[in-house]
């Protein structure tokens, strides 16, 4: 097949109707740029969401023993020995690298009570130094201040829980829940900070205490009930993941992602993206159609000029080749140009991203728990990238195989009759 | 029977249209035979079948019957990629509406056969250079159609035609879209092309100029062949 006469062919027919070929490809690189620019921002916003969800739950990854993502229940926890494999594991530098902040916990659910009331709470035993870089609870502070080294019976409560058991900064209240040995145990602790996080589930039941009063109260010795790893980017969680799951066989722990410990949230991804789907196929439906119908009038314009060609002794196929290059360098050249306005754009709102926040009313907006942040900082991967050459790939065919098939059907002694 | 050494030959040979289910015999059983060299018109009034013919011994068309020869090959039921390889190395086209692709110049329109064949950059130069200069296109290699004349367009439709060096021109109604001095030109042209290279020419046309050059008149009526009349001395 002599693809260079028919690439040069095509490229001639283009030129020839230089003004439908710009507005056809005007389509493409419109709809190019918005796919490049719409993914980046829903990337940009879903690694947010991911985020922030992960900051408030249990991280991007985390570390437990078997049984305690179903049971919740603190016999099922992390010993001595297995949380000196993590820490050992999360000291490699590869990994050190792509973590932003890893931190050991204790959860478990309880009753916080005071003279006022008695109220179901979820409580955590934390590190008080390095859990603010993990959470950054201690950025919502509204009372007092957020624990601190050497803390022994000092509590984090939300506003929302501090009303209802009408507590103040230096309140007793009694937190009682179940020990490592299914025992009721209860422990005694005075208000040191207050927060408001904006997300109500928190403000009204979440109680941050010391990790080491936790171990003591809950009679975890040196155990914990989870190690949890913030990532500093949801690209490296398969890496993270795989050194982390070299001590699954090895110490007998389970290694979870952010998709099963936060299910609501991975649902949310999934929906929004199903969503985007639906609009960019319908989108890019309608330029095909419009690609299609360029490039088919196009042969049906030069029918006489297509028998000539096959009198002169062109195949049929070499025909509706002509005619297939024609609409893929169409395709190509607008797609790719698409793909570098959208990228260009989209490089406009890397540094301080697209403010959304007068479209979320006032305080904090929240989905599943999590905050949303109201501006959104695209995100550009190679699955963006990927993303928009394979559209441009398949416009570029489906859009030239049909009127590339009319170009093999046309009858060479009809088409002499054929007035252009 | 076929002649080996024919340029073209044709046995009992029909094409037949279906029109509201009414059957047309564009061509009735026509048997002729064109040996290489030969200066033939295909005369007759429109509608008589004479381009229909002209289609079917350029394998443009396959006949409903009958059988039909290239070069003495028979080429009656060859594939169609067959048939375009034959096309390409021993038929040259020329029609009435020249039909040169105008995104091309007249040099690449000339060219194109030769590009088809592989024919190397070189070579396909010059080919060109020399044809345009035999035929009066000099100096005119460049422009695009749109800026040449009817008589330049059918010029370069000839040259596109013979430059591949083919066996056989069919050409049809050649001259109807010219002038008479136009029509002398491109005639005296192809008649040179005929006697120097030894090119057989077969036209299909109603002019009487293209009828009076013609060293052989094949008169067409009602798709059969009425009368075919070889002449001695062309009266131009």
């Amino acid at each position: 097949m002599r693809i260079g006469l028919l690439s040069k062919l095509a490229l001639r027919n283009l030129k020839r109707q230089l003004r439908r070929s710009f507005l056809t490809a005007a389509a493409m690189v419109i709809g190019l740029a918005l796919l490049v620019f719409s993914r980046a921002l829903a990337e940009g916003s879903h690694e947010d969401w991911i985020k922030s969800g992960s900051r408030m739950a249990a991280g991007h990854l985390t570390v437990q023993a078997p049984g305690f993502h179903e049971t919740k229940k603190i016999e099922h926890h992390l010993d001595g020995a297995q949380t000196r494999a993590v820490l050992r594991i999360l000291g490699d530098s590869i990994l050190a690298s792509v973590i932003e902040s890893a931190v050991p916990r204790i959860t478990t659910m309880g009753l916080a009570s005071s003279p006022a009331n008695a109220i179901p709470v979820l409580v955590l035993g934390v590190d008080p130094a390095t859990e603010p870089d993990f959470s950054q609870l201690n950025q919502k502070l509204i009372e007092g201040r957020y624990l601190e080294p050497g803390d022994r019976l000092q509590a984090f409560v939300g506003k929302i829980l501090a009303e209802r058991l009408h507590l103040q900064l230096g309140s007793r209240f009694v937190l009682t829940g179940q020990d490592a040995s299914g025992e009721m145990a209860g422990q005694l602790v005075r208000v040191a900070g207050i927060f408001r996080l904006g997300v109500p589930e928190a403000d009204q039941g979440m109680v941050h205490i010391p990790l080491s009063t936790a171990q003591a109260w809950l009679g975890l010795g040196d155990g914990v009930t989870s190690y949890d790893i913030l990532l500093k980017s949801t690209d490296s969680e398969l890496l993270a993941r795989e050194m982390l799951g070299e001590l699954e066989e090895s110490h007998d722990v389970l290694v979870l992602g952010w998709r099963e410990t936060q299910p609501e949230l991975n649902a949310a991804v999934k929906m929004d993206d199903f969503g985007s789907y639906i609009f960019h196929g319908i989108l890019f439906g309608i330029i095909t159609l419009a690609i299609v119908n360029t490039i088919l009038m196009s042969v049906l314009q030069r029918i006489r000029e297509f028998g000539v060609l096959r009198a002169l002794g062109l195949q049929r196929s070499e025909a509706g080749m002509m005619v297939f290059i024609e609409g893929l360098m169409l395709t190509a050249v607008s797609g790719l140009v698409g793909m570098v306005l959208g990228i260009a754009f989209t490089w406009g709102f890397f540094r301080d991203g697209l403010d959304f926040s007068s479209f979320m009313g006032e305080g904090e907006f929240t989905m599943t728990g999590t905050i949303i942040n109201p501006i959104i900082i695209p995100r550009l991967g190679s699955s963006e990238i990927l993303l928009s050459l394979t559209a441009i790939v398949v416009i570029g065919v489906l859009s030239s195989i049909y009127p590339a098939y009319r170009a093999t059907k046309i009858d060479v002694a009809e088409s002499m009759k054929f007035e252009t | 029977m076929s002649d080996t050494k024919a340029a073209v030959h044709t046995e009992g040979l029909w094409k037949t249209y279906e029109h509201d289910g009414i059957e047309v015999h564009a061509v009735r059983d026509v048997s002729i035979t064109i040996e290489s060299g030969e200066f033939v018109a295909l005369a007759g009034p429109s509608g008589s079948g004479k381009t229909t013919l002209l289609n079917l011994m350029g394998t443009l068309t396959r006949p409903s019957r009958g059988k039909v020869w290239v070069g003495g090959s028979e080429v009656t039921d060859e594939r169609e990629s067959k048939l375009a390889k034959l096309r390409l190395h021993k038929i040259g086209f020329v029609f009435q509406a020249y039909n040169l692709l105008p995104t091309l110049t007249a040099a690449e329109n000339a060219e194109l056969s030769m590009l088809l064949q592989g024919i190397t950059a070189d070579e396909r130069k010059s080919r060109v250079e020399e044809l345009f200069a035999r035929i009066g296109l000099k100096g005119l290699e460049d422009r695009r159609p749109n800026k040449l004349s009817g008589g330049q367009q059918q010029r370069v439709a000839v040259a596109r035609a013979v430059v591949g060096k083919p066996a056989m021109v069919l050409a049809d109604e050649p001259t109807a879209n010219l002038d008479s001095h136009a029509s002398d030109e491109l005639l005296d042209i192809m008649e040179e092309l005929n006697r120097e290279l030894g090119v057989t020419f077969v036209f299909a046309t109603h002019d009487p100029r293209v009828m009076d050059r013609a060293r052989r008149l094949v008169r067409v009526v009602d798709g059969g062949i009425e009368s075919d009349e070889a002449r001695a001395q062309p009266t131009a």
